[in-house]
């Protein structure tokens, strides 16, 4: 009887929250033992594939072990993100405060007036600037899909425009902005043709590559069972192409909103970076980072609740044991 | 019925960056093949017998003669084991199975999964590639290779991904399939107790790609490895095989 | 029984000197068709500085190409370029002293990899341009600025590759070092560090390329000298030419970078571990 008391309690075994990711951490906490410089190394971590997650938390004491939740942990992460914002509105007179920032971005949804000026535009700036956005992608992206599916099958394309997309993509999107503002003016075209222009050779360079990954063997082996035209299209070309089409749209989503908010602030009549550069040029700094922090919001959201899981999802058949660091946190 | 007819064949590849010397892959192979035999190429590694298969599938051009593989006066339909699974790593293995098939319907479907059952995979048919064995992959291969009906079936080692167990098991079942359906076939191998147990007729081949012997294998089946008849044939393949490389050693030190 | 090969060395020589032809010739096609590709390029430039735009809009490559070398050899390009550079090795150093120590936390601690994990994701998706204007907001027209945002923006990328090299690190190594009674610091210095090393290049050189990047932005919206201002300047006069021009400029030290400093140093220490 005594015996059965005494022993330790067992440790967790099988209900464990995380479901099936492989974890190499240890059941018993490792006591940390100075004298074996090794004994750090034998259980370096493995990243699963998904979610990194931390260690199992079993032999903590509660509060430890609350801390050690994921969503602890991210909360956390925002509490330091806000700290820091918090910190610069004390240090520098130009930052607003969060609620500064948020009750000025309510009344230019609801209208009315703030410290005694008169706001209220926010669904016609944002819908036009979704509206040229979406344009601009609309064109840019079957553009550069063509180019680099030309690029990435024809070595006669290869050889005349490979040259040329790098340059096009060497181009910083701050360059294409400026120049698509003084070719096309105040009007609405300069920001699209901004979008089209920047989105091209991040798609092109992308499809191209993943045409060259496939592996040529399989194209023998279509040759081989004398595979219809559309089948190895459609399965072999596009279904290897894919993943790094992927990758190349999400880039170009991304730096597309980058280049349209820079013809925006710079030479527009309307568009969320005229906003923002109306409220700096007012000096209402919480308007100005009001609209900005809109800008970043939009495209966080779009970049990790939708591209990101496509991604994601067009990878699914590489099914690799470890994931390198850059992979799993997803730059 | 389906003919193979390979005349004078040569391959030679031109050199490399990595190996700046010419290859002789294939040295002047003369060889036909009518009708459903069970055609087993043997020969050590680097003798070129991929490159056979290869330039029979019209996967790859000869250097020099020539090649024709017909069903009944029209380009026959080949089925091809390759070395290496192949299959396309994005798509299911259902769909790696359809993607060899020209539409597809509801029947092909039906097929595929026939195909998949006879080599013991209809279970994993929604799986990635990568998520299965060497093994599995390549079964998966040789499914493929009869789903597309062939006129002539290529195989170049189909067993050698997988662990003797399973490649034991296979090998008579292929050898089933075969007798139920009798595609010519040509099989290559560097397994003597495989070829011996398989076919119908063993071509020898040597490094440089020359064919030193042919000869017939005449026994009954179903064949079992174990059989001492095939053992005999076995000892008498390697025998020959000893004496070639005894010529070819004494040729090097006369020469 | 053997059977003699039916080709002659004569005809094997021949036949292999035709396929090699064949190779040159297309090798030489495709260099044709760069060539090609590369007239086409400054053709068509022209044609849109002619035709569809004019001269003022668009200047033709020659233009540009004078513009350059003017700002090379006459104009300012000494302060601007120097002081865009100081910048983002100001920045990048930084960057990589912060991104050591973080990135040994994160290889080695589960519960600041998940943080800095929120963190990074956080920053990494954040729109350059939205950094850059932020920068104006919290420091002004300044040095400072640039400086801590390229930092901000290259860290995630040093401190990546440094916890990468750590992990990838062959443990049967340090274990083999501990048995042979190798203190801590030897291990660190004789094992940890060399056999890192080449991650950790690799990602100083993706942070540099993003660095630098970024250091074009915020020089555009919060700086009185270097790359990025000259541009802006530029634009705002109306002088595409020497906004191409300075872009240019700008690229081409990217690529000195990319082709020269770092993958010199990448090949030197590869060589040095193979
Ligand atoms: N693409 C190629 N380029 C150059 N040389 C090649 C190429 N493919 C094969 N070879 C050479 O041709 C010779 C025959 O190769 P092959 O693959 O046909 O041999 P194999 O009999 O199938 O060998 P194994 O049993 O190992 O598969 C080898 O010497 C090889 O180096
Ligand atoms: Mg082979």
């Amino acid at each position: 009887m005594t015996d059965v008391a005494q022993r330790p309690p067992a440790a967790p075994g099988p209900n464990d929250p995380y479901g099936q990711v492989p974890r190499t951490a240890p059941a018993q906490p490792r006591p940390n033992d100075p004298t074996t410089f090794a004994s750090g190394f034998q259980e370096l971590p493995t990243l699963p594939v998904g979610d990194l997650r931390p260690a199992r938390d079993a032999g903590y004491s509660a509060p430890r072990r609350a801390l050690r939740r994921p969503w602890v942990v991210q909360l956390i992460a925002f509490l330091i993100l806000l700290a820091v914002w918090q910190y610069l509105t004390v240090a520098s007179d130009r930052v607003p405060s969060i609620d500064n920032i948020l009750s000025f971005m309510w009344t230019e949804v609801t209208g009315g007036s703030h410290g005694g000026m008169l706001v209220g535009e926010f669904w016609g700036p944002l819908g036009l600037s979704l509206q040229r956005y979406a344009i601009g992608l609309a064109i840019g992206i079957p553009a550069g899909a063509v180019l680099g599916l030309a690029l990435g099958t024809s070595s006669w394309v290869r050889g005349l425009l490979n040259d040329t997309t790098l340059v096009l993509l060497a181009l910083p999107a701050v360059v294409w902005a400026f120049l698509a503002s003084l070719w096309f003016g105040l009007t609405s075209t300069a920001p699209i043709v901004a979008v089209v222009l920047t989105a091209i050779p991040f798609v092109a360079i992308n499809f191209s590559s993943g045409v060259r990954s496939i592996d040529p063997t399989l194209m023998e082996m279509s040759k081989a069972y004398q595979v219809s035209r559309r089948n190895q299209t459609v399965d072999l070309l596009l279904g290897g192409t894919l993943p790094n089409a992927f990758t190349g749209v999400r880039l170009a989503f991304t730096t597309g909103w980058n280049s349209l908010l820079i013809v925006e602030w710079f030479g527009a009549t309307a568009g969320v970076g005229w906003r923002a550069r109306f409220w700096y040029d007012a000096l209402r700094y919480a308007g100005f980072v009001g609209w900005i922090l809109l800008f970043v919001l939009l495209i966080t959201l779009l970049d990790r609740l939708v591209l990101r899981r496509l991604e994601r999802h067009a990878f699914q058949w590489n099914q690799k044991p470890t994931l390198s660091f850059a992979e799993d946190w997803g730059m | 019925m389906a003919t193979v007819l390979i005349e004078n064949l040569t391959k030679i590849y031109p050199p490399t960056i990595t190996y700046p010397h010419r290859v002789q892959a294939l040295g002047g192979v003369n060889m036909s093949v009518t009708g459903n035999v069970f055609v087993a190429v043997l020969g050590p590694s680097g003798s070129g017998k991929t490159t056979l298969l290869n330039i029979v599938a019209g996967v790859e051009t000869p250097t020099s003669g020539s090649v024709r593989a017909v069903q009944d006066g029209v380009p026959a339909q080949v089925g091809y084991v390759f070395q290496e699974p192949r299959l396309l790593p994005w798509r299911t293995v259902l769909n790696n199975m359809l993607y060899v098939q020209d539409r597809k319907s509801d029947r092909s479907r039906r097929e595929a999964e026939f195909y998949l059952t006879m080599v013991g995979l209809n279970e994993v048919a929604h799986l990635y590639p990568s998520q299965l064995s060497a093994g599995m992959q390549q079964r998966v291969g040789i499914a493929r290779a009869f789903l597309v009906n062939p006129d002539i079936l290529l195989m170049d080692e189909p067993f050698s991904h997988m662990d003797a167990l399973t490649g034991r098991s296979l090998r008579e079942y292929l050898q089933r399939v075969w007798l139920h359906t009798r595609k010519t076939a040509l099989f290559v191998t560097h397994d003597v107790s495989e070829a011996v147990e398989l076919a119908d007729r063993i071509v020898m081949l040597r490094p440089g790609g020359v064919v030193f012997d042919d000869i017939p294998v005449n026994l009954p089946r179903p064949r079992h490895p174990d059989d001492p008849a095939v053992r005999a044939v076995e000892g008498e393949v390697l025998r020959r095989f000893d004496s070639m490389e005894a010529a070819v050693r004494f040729g090097a030190q006369a020469g | 029984m053997l059977t003699v090969p039916s080709v002659t060395p004569d005809a094997i020589s021949e036949l292999s000197a035709r396929e090699m032809r064949r190779a040159v010739v297309r090798r030489w096609l495709f260099r044709f068709s760069v060539l090609i590709g590369w007239t086409a390029f400054i053709g068509v430039w022209y044609l849109f500085s002619r035709l569809v735009f004019n001269p003022q809009q668009l200047p033709e490559p020659h233009v540009v190409a004078t513009e350059s070398w003017t700002i090379i050899t006459e104009q300012d390009v000494r302060t601007h370029m120097q002081a865009s550079l100081l910048r983002v090795l100001a920045g990048f150093l930084l960057a990589a002293v912060v991104s050591c120590g973080l990135g040994w936390l994160i290889a080695y601690n589960a519960w600041w990899r998940t943080l800095l994990r929120t963190i990074v994701q956080f920053t990494v998706s954040t729109p350059i341009v939205a950094l850059a204007i932020l920068t104006l907001v919290v420091f002004g027209v300044s040095s400072l600025g640039p400086i801590i945002t390229t930092a901000v923006v290259a860290t995630p990328y040093i401190m990546m590759n440094v916890a990468q090299g750590l992990t990838g690190v062959d443990r049967r190594l340090i274990v083999m070092s501990e048995s042979f009674g190798r203190t801590r610091s030897q291990i660190i210095t004789g094992v940890l560090l060399p056999s890192s090393l080449i991650s950790v290049l690799a990602g100083a050189r993706l942070a540099f390329a993003v660095a630098w990047r970024m250091e074009l932005l915020t020089e555009i919206f919060a700086a009185s000298e270097g790359v990025g201002f000259q541009i802006r300047r530029s634009f705002e006069s109306y002088d595409v030419r020497g906004m191409i021009a300075w872009t240019v400029l700008y690229i081409v030290v990217m690529l000195i970078f990319e082709n020269l400093v770092f993958r010199q140093i990448e090949r030197r220490l590869q060589g040095r571990t193979a």
